[in-house]
């Protein structure tokens, strides 16, 4: 194979001169990592919600929350993704679509819709593993907490949501190893996220093995990171005398 | 204190409470028993509102537990209510588990609700494990910490639904100890139970059902000496053979 390894491209600068191929990528896994990290945020904060929401015993309230998890969830991401970026700001009304066309820098554009792109995304997947742990509890914890006198709200707060976010720490970690991997996506915008640093860097240095592998060994520690967080709090919240442990 | 008048209830077509009425006065203990399936534990859910009911009233302390304006979780912390299984809150330690209620429903602060909550398992012998967590005690332990859960909240009255039936049978004395103290300390008391030997010992009336009827609702002499319908009787003889 005559392919000419040269992994000191990294450390060489780039056309423009004012900084190294190293700080593109650096500053593509430092957008990859606050996007995702703050749609994880917002996926877990509206997840819940929904979640909370197919499992009460209002019909209307359940029936939306079940609609919001199918639209978001039959979507395909990359349509997702065009209509929150493209669609939306030529639809929103009373000025808003204007203001987010002219007042917010590109960038800026960019990272919100891939945010709020991905967020609701997730949250309809974030969505179905709340609904899934709270059903999993046994059917008289509901009874027990609201026969002590706890409103429906305060029986989800302090009976049901704690141990059901205990029983699903494994399928979210597995949704939020997912939304780092679904970050590439947004590059299709323009979105300078690692996947895009990646490609801008085979394109400009011709050396696709060393800037591919770089860019893998970023995913990879971001995957362990990620697990190695959500065993910790897995660890932290295990149940004395509960599901296996001691 | 806890009145049940002509109550139906059906689930669909399918009808699960026909017509129930019978009385609770206070300081009272009421044994409900019946064949599985004949709505006991459902009638028993209607008294604090876990289960709505379609046409009949119940009041609790005078509160119409049916009115749609009625505050019933009010109502609720003032009821306390036992299940087959346990129920403890698996996540926190016993010590919270007697404390939470007490603490986030009648605002007590943190050091009155376990002075109470510590009192009340010293009573039903568990002092010494205030710290441990439910799935580290036996069923017969966790049934008796549940008990002193709802008795922490200073409850009117009792309901409880098969507390024992979950329970080896070298556990079930211990619960029905601290339930035969509880009735004659003169708590006022409703029991989804087929311990005959408890109903003897201190029920006043014991209800018979079936098919979400009440069949009879009698003196527990006149239920164990001649019960009246033939249903009862067969239920009788089985449960008293085994
Ligand atoms: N959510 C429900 N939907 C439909 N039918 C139900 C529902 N809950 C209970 N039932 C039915 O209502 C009837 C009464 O149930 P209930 O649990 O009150 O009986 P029970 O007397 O307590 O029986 P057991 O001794 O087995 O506990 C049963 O036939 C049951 O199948
Ligand atoms: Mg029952």
């Amino acid at each position: 194979m005559g392919y000419q390894w040269n992994w000191s491209i990294f450390g060489s600068t780039v056309p423009t001169g004012e900084t190294t191929y190293l700080v593109w990528l650096l500053s593509g896994l430092q957008t990859t990592i606050l996007l995702s990290l703050s749609a994880w945020l917002l996926a877990l904060a509206l997840g819940s919600l929904t979640g909370v929401l197919r499992t009460v015993p209002s019909k209307p309230l359940s029936t939306l929350a079940s609609a919001y998890v199918e639209l978001f969830r039959n979507i395909p991401l990359l349509v997702q993704l065009f209509i929150w970026y493209f669609v939306l700001p030529e639809i929103l009304p009373f000025g808003l679509g204007d203001a987010f066309k002219q007042q917010l820098s590109p960038l800026t554009q960019q990272f919100l819709s891939a945010m709020l792109c991905l967020a609701f995304f997730t949250s309809a997947r974030v969505a179905e593993q709340v609904r899934a742990g709270i059903n999993a509890l046994p059917r008289g914890q509901r009874a027990a907490g609201l026969a002590l006198g706890f409103t429906l709200p305060q029986t989800y707060r302090h009976v049901l949501l704690p141990m059901a976010f205990r029983l699903i720490v494994p399928p979210l970690t597995s949704e939020c190893l997912n939304i780092f991997k679904n970050s590439a996506v947004c590059s299709t915008i323009g979105l300078l996220e690692l996947a895009a640093q990646g490609r801008q860097l085979v394109d400009y240095t011709a050396q696709p093995y060393e800037s591919f592998i770089a860019i893998t060994l970023l995913y990879l520690v971001i995957n362990v990171v990620v697990m190695g967080l959500m065993r910790i709090v897995e660890a932290r919240a295990r149940v004395p005398g509960y599901l296996g442990s001691k | 204190m806890i009145s049940i008048q002509n109550v139906s209830k059906h689930y669909g077509t399918f009808q699960v409470l026909t017509d129930c009425s019978t009385e609770v006065n206070k300081g009272e203990v009421i044994v409900v028993c019946g064949p599985s399936g004949s709505g006991k534990s459902t009638l028993i859910k209607c008294v604090n509102g876990l289960e709505p009911f379609q046409s009949g009233t119940i009041t609790v302390d005078g509160v119409s537990v049916g009115d749609p304006k009625t505050n019933l979780s009010k109502l609720r912390s003032r009821v306390g209510m036992v299940f087959q299984h346990f129920e403890l809150f698996p996540h926190m330690s016993i010590t919270d588990n007697l404390t939470i209620a007490q603490v986030k429903v009648l605002g007590r602060s943190k050091d009155e609700a376990t002075d109470k909550g510590l009192k009340l398992l010293d009573r039903v012998g568990l002092k010494a494990h205030a710290a441990k967590f439910p799935g580290q005690l036996s069923g017969g332990q966790q049934q008796r910490v549940a008990i002193a859960r709802a008795l922490a909240m200073d409850p009117i009255c009792m309901l409880f639904d098969e507390p024992t039936s979950a329970l080896d049978p070298e556990m079930i004395n211990e619960v029905l100890d601290v339930m035969v103290e509880l009735a004659q300390e003169g708590m006022t008391m409703m029991c989804v139970t087929h311990e005959m030997g408890f109903a003897r010992k201190v029920a006043n009336r014991i209800v018979f059902m079936d098919q979400g009827q009440i069949v009879e609702d009698d003196a527990k002499d006149a239920f164990f000496g001649n019960p009246r319908s033939e249903r009862a009787r067969q239920f009788l003889a089985k449960i008293l053979t085994h």
